[in-house]
């Protein structure tokens, strides 16, 4: 039951809002609505992992509401309830257009990625998934910033297209199982598919995960989204919906099409650490910091890719945990980028310089959150990668170094950003820039005692995997 | 929490302290007044090196060779268990005591130097940072929590080389310095990984204890080796990975001094002793070492020779005796090596300090063409600047005399090629030293205007105490031929396990040293002859030289090949990929895709453009085809 209150509120909430008129109202009941969410998230890590909540729905079709959860499912509902407050946050004092509306969309968003992280069937699984899209969509084409027709449109077609041969891949699986027919994860992962079937069908179902992710080549929708995106746009798209790529993957790859996933495995592996180099090499000489962080995430996703599909316990486990630590570092970074847009009226890094001057601890926030991107030890990015890199070591030493080339590649285009932004001396347009206001420091120390708070202590996090990880580690001999 | 020995546990607050430093004088940069943070960060320091003395004493009353204490389990999943954990033994000991004690030090120095700076909390901010990163490399316990002082000090680097951050020149450097140490960082991080594979852990005791086992030679341990001596070279400047220290001189003095010089980049030569099981079974990465530290200690000492910066010559410098410890390390004397980390922190310090203190005096002013004749105008700088010059060019007694003939005496044993390399690097080395000496401190004053005068006491009074430590700290380890035991030798052996070699007789080690104390006095008297009496002055950029000095002035011009190579065409590559391959070729394919769509689309639409007639014989052929369908089943 309490995975349908928490899938609701933000729901029912949503909708609610449009009955308000008052910007300042509207923001506070959203933000009221996503703290309740995020500690009801919170009092289900300690509760045991058999709560479930399952009503009749299509009978016909054999389709039930299910929801359930496991460890993966938990990080992914973590990170979901754990960065939406501070999405909402970030709307706070800021002039925007129809306030209610925007938070309504923002809340529905909410729900459907909760549906998408806790719906324990196929069929569910994709009308959430689809749904999360629609609120999203509008978001970026109402608040959005300069070109967004033509880039969402991009976005939204790009993304469906993935999406229909995932529906295609999940009918089917579904006229695949036996006797009246189901969606169940569990019938899925019980239909032993031969392994010639199993290559072609493991490209149908990840197609649209690749996109969503995305990994090389199937990125290029997503760094003009991103740049064109608001704040909060961004940092849905970016904290949250590029996991569902990757929780996609790890629901219907794995357990369904395991000899596919193993047939495939090297190609995957190396086409994300292409992706992992390429992104990285643009992300350096880029102009512009909200595309440069951009780009900097698609390195980060594809490493986590990679890890993937190694099929190794460290590796699995600290992509899990990468999943949180990436979440919660890319939205601050895209918050920080907002801020400093702010401050100067631009995000073109050529015009900007010298920030730390007027605005001396956003600069150290900013570098704060850089490290953390950079995976320096005791931050969260740190524990991620160096588990990710371990188990691709175990693949190939190869795999490892080149994964491990993010080290350097990271720190060359992370710092040269800084320098541009922040460091040099001051230039005469931002003369007047200040430094962080009272819910500056609300919404980014927070996130920033989350990067340090697992990187010191991520030991939580792996005890709430270990159940699936060792079902994983059993999966993968 | 701790083994048998009491109240090990104040182990943590050697680390804690200068972290509890860092947060004070860091969350109150604003508020701090004069030298509240200077005071607060110094008191930090020095509580630290208290208690590391403190610790020195119970752990050898103990009679016992090394405790652990153990914080909490930091990542445990699997079989991967790794504690927050640190070990404090008799290697971990002096390398703490060496930190907290210089450091304690040049953070008081630099409450007068830094005296009157803008930033200058926060300057003491990351100073403790540093020194807490710094302890953490040497006291954790296993390779993981080493790392995170490994990177933690590449961090404090980059934040003070770049202190002054509104220079692009000084933000350059630092990004230089902290992607170099980077790509170190990686092989490292493998070679960690690698030992977590081969012995299912990463901590100290059991790796050692394992690799007792293994076979010297055995391919595994060559490669791990050598992927932690690429971190090695990285962290502590060699070939080829070294470019990023002279550059690091972009930082306030007392930075160059404390990290750049006593402890940061020693910390790969900590590391390899640290490993010095593992090194033993591996003679192929031993004698990598070899060549890369004594390339390392010729080469820089040979640009040495050219700088006119007062901080490049002394950088360069620490170049070249990061090379000689690399050599002990090679030859398999760790704890030699080590021994010259000590000598080198106490001498080096001394001589960036003195070097502040001259820049101090003149204003800012780094060209030594434009000192001369500082040593009636600054007697006490003068004074402690010769001692840790006499020190670094290994005259007798003074302390790097000891470290630097016995790495000697090892290369002599391992090989004369090698003895003649280091002797003469040796011979370059007071060369350059004495050079800089005559020019700064002797003949007439060369800068008008300019009214040099003694620093502060806060300044002297650190020199002093280091001047001390470089005149008399060779006497920790008097070889027999002088009486001693080499008790710091002695002390180490129960952390470090140094290669046995043949040991040189005494008469030849008498020779050995009559040798290169002659040598020395000559060159010394030839440095005499130069730059005091006939007063030649290094010459002008604008003066032409001959092929080889210009060579050697631009530092074998490897920072230019470097950017040719490798910064230059991965900035091309970086826009090639963007404006070409993403912009032209990824992208548009995907547009194509949607301009096929809607050709398709365009295709379609003429079967719905409202023709009656049409779509009624469509319909009536759709019935005709399922009754067909029908029928023929």
């Amino acid at each position: 039951m309490i995975l349908l209150i928490i899938l609701l509120i933000p729901f029912i909430t949503g909708l609610s809002l449009l009955f308000f008129r008052k910007a300042a109202t509207a923001r506070t009941v959203a933000l009221i609505s996503t703290v309740v969410n995020l500690l009801l998230t919170l009092s289900l890590l300690n509760a045991d992992q058999s709560v479930t909540y399952s009503a009749q729905w299509i009978n016909y079709l054999g389709i039930q509401f299910s929801l359930g959860y496991d460890g993966i499912s938990t990080i992914m509902l973590l990170l979901t309830n754990l960065l939406f407050p501070f999405v909402v946050m970030a709307g706070f004092g800021r002039d925007q257009k129809n306030v209610p509306m925007l938070n309504c969309l923002i809340l529905c968003a909410q729900a459907a990625l909760i549906g998408v992280f806790l719906a324990q069937n196929a069929f569910l699984f994709y009308v959430f998934w689809e749904l999360a899209l629609i609120p999203v969509y509008f978001i970026l084409l109402v608040w959005g910033g300069d070109d967004r027709k033509a880039i969402t449109l991009k976005f939204f077609i790009y993304t469906l297209a993935g999406s229909l041969f995932l529906l295609f891949g999940i009918i089917y699986l579904y006229q695949l199982t036996p006797g009246t027919h189901t969606t169940d994860f569990s019938a899925f992962s019980q239909l032993h598919i031969p392994a010639g079937t199993q290559n072609w069908l493991f490209w149908i179902l990840f197609i649209a995960f690749a996109i969503k992710m995305p990994i090389f080549p199937f990125h290029t929708w997503q760094p003009p989204t991103y740049k064109m995106a608001s704040t909060q746009g961004v940092m849905i798209l970016a904290g949250v919906m590029t996991k569902m790529g990757i929780y996609g993957a790890l629901r219907f790859l794995f357990p369904v099409v395991p000899l596919g996933v193993l047939y495939w495995q090297n190609l995957v592996i190396i086409m994300s650490l292409i992706g992992v180099i390429y992104a990285s090499v643009i992300a350096y000489k880029h102009t512009n910091l909200k595309t440069m962080i951009a780009y900097s995430s698609m390195a980060h996703i594809s490493l986590m890719a990679a890890a993937m599909f190694v099929l190794n316990a460290y590796a699995y486990q600290g992509l899990i945990f990468q999943v949180l630590s990436h979440g919660v570092t890319i939205a601050a970074l895209f918050y920080l980028a907002c801020l400093v847009k702010e401050q100067t009226g631009t995000t073109e890094m050529p015009q900007l310089g010298g920030l730390k001057i007027n605005a001396p601890n956003m600069a150290i926030l900013f570098l704060i959150i850089l490290l953390g991107s950079i995976a320096l030890p005791l931050t969260a990015g740190f524990v991620g990668e160096f588990l990710m890199i371990t188990g691709l070591f175990q693949q190939s030493i190869w795999f490892a170094l080149f994964g491990g080339l993010t080290m350097i590649l990271g720190a060359i285009y992370m710092l040269y950003a800084y320098q541009r932004v922040m460091l040099g001396d001051k230039k005469v347009a931002f003369a007047k820039a200040t430094d962080l206001r009272a819910l500056d420091y609300w919404i980014l120390v927070p996130l920033i005692v989350v990067i340090l708070g697992l990187g010191i202590y991520p030991q939580p996090i792996f005890d709430i995997l270990k159940p699936v990880a060792e079902v994983f580690s059993g999966l993968a001999h | 929490m701790v083994g048998s020995i009491p109240n090990m546990n104040l182990a943590v607050l050697v680390p804690a302290l200068p972290l509890l430093g860092f947060l004070i004088t860091g969350l109150a940069y604003k508020r701090l007044k004069h030298n509240q943070a200077g005071i607060i960060a110094s008191i930090a320091v020095g509580l630290s090196f208290l208690i590391s003395v403190a610790l020195f004493f119970m752990l050898r009353n103990s009679g016992q060779n090394s405790a652990t204490v153990t914080l909490f389990n930091w990542i445990a999943l699997g079989n991967m268990n790794i504690p927050f954990a640190f070990l404090i033994d008799h290697l971990s000991l002096t390398m703490m005591l060496i930190i907290t004690g210089v450091g304690t030090l040049i953070h008081i120095y630099s409450i007068g130097y830094m005296h009157g700076d803008d930033r200058v909390n926060s300057f003491f901010a990351q100073m403790n940072l540093f020194t807490f990163s710094m302890l953490l490399l040497v006291m954790g316990a296993n390779y993981l929590v080493l790392f995170i002082g490994w990177e933690g000090v590449g961090l404090c680097s980059y934040l003070l080389i770049g202190f002054w951050f509104k220079n692009p020149a000084y933000n350059y450097a630092a990004r230089k310095a902290f992607v170099m140490n980077r790509i170190g960082d990686v092989g490292f991080i493998l070679g960690i990984i690698l030992l977590f594979y081969t012995f299912k852990s990463v901590s100290f005791s059991e790796i050692f204890t394992q690799a007792a086992t293994l076979q010297v030679g055995a391919p595994v341990i060559t490669l791990i080796t050598l992927l932690l001596l690429v971190g090695a070279v990285g962290k502590s400047a060699q070939i080829p990975l070294y470019t990023w220290l002279p550059d690091a001189m972009a930082g306030p003095t007392p930075v160059s001094a404390l990290i750049h010089a006593a402890t940061m980049v020693t910390a790969g030569i900590y590391m390899i002793a640290r490993s010095s099981i593992l090194y033993n079974l591996a003679p192929i990465t031993l004698n990598v070492i070899i060549v890369i530290g004594m390339a390392t200690a010729t080469f820089a000492a040979i640009i040495g020779l050219k700088q006119n910066d007062i901080k490049k010559v002394l950088a360069y410098s620490t170049v070249s005796q990061l090379g000689y410890m690399f050599l002990a390390l090679g030859l398999g004397a760790y704890s030699t090596g080590v021994f010259h980390v000590t000598t080198h922190a106490f001498f080096k310090a001394l001589l960036f300090l003195g070097a502040g203190s001259v820049i101090h005096a003149m204003g800012g002013e780094q060209d030594i063409r434009k000192m001369g004749g500082l040593r009636k105008k600054m007697p006490i700088t003068y004074i402690t600047f010769l001692a840790a010059t006499l020190a670094i060019s290994g005259i007798p007694p003074f302390s790097g005399f000891f470290s630097k003939d016995m790495i000697l005496s090892k290369a002599l044993e391992h090989n004369i090629l090698l003895y003649i390399l280091a002797l003469g690097t040796a011979l370059i080395t007071c060369f350059y030293m004495f050079r800089l000496l005559y020019l700064v401190f002797f003949g007439e004053q060369r800068m008008s205007g300019a009214h040099p005068h003694e620093s502060p006491k806060v300044m002297t009074v650190p020199l002093m105490i280091l001047s001390v430590l470089s005149v008399f700290g060779g006497f920790l380890n008097i070889p027999s031929l002088f009486g001693g035991n080499l008790s710091f030798s002695n002390y180490l052996d129960s952390a470090v396990v140094s290669k046995s070699s043949e040991e040189i007789g005494h008469t030849t080690e008498i020779g050995m040293i009559f040798l290169s104390v002659v040598l020395l006095v000559v060159i010394i008297y030839w440095a005499y002859q130069t730059y005091v009496r006939k007063a030649q002055i290094p010459s002008g950029d604008e003066v032409k030289q001959t092929p080889l000095q210009r060579i050697i002035t631009n530092k074998f011009y490897i920072n230019e090949i470097y950017q040719t190579a490798f910064e230059k065409p991965f900035g091309l590559l970086s826009n090639f990929l963007f404006k070409k391959v993403e912009s032209i070729i990824l992208g548009p394919a995907v547009d194509e895709v949607g301009t096929i769509t809607s050709k398709l689309g365009d295709l379609t639409r003429k079967l719905q453009r409202g023709n009656i007639s049409f779509y009624l014989f469509a319909m009536v052929a759709g019935i005709l085809l399922f009754v067909v369908f029908i029928l023929t089943n």
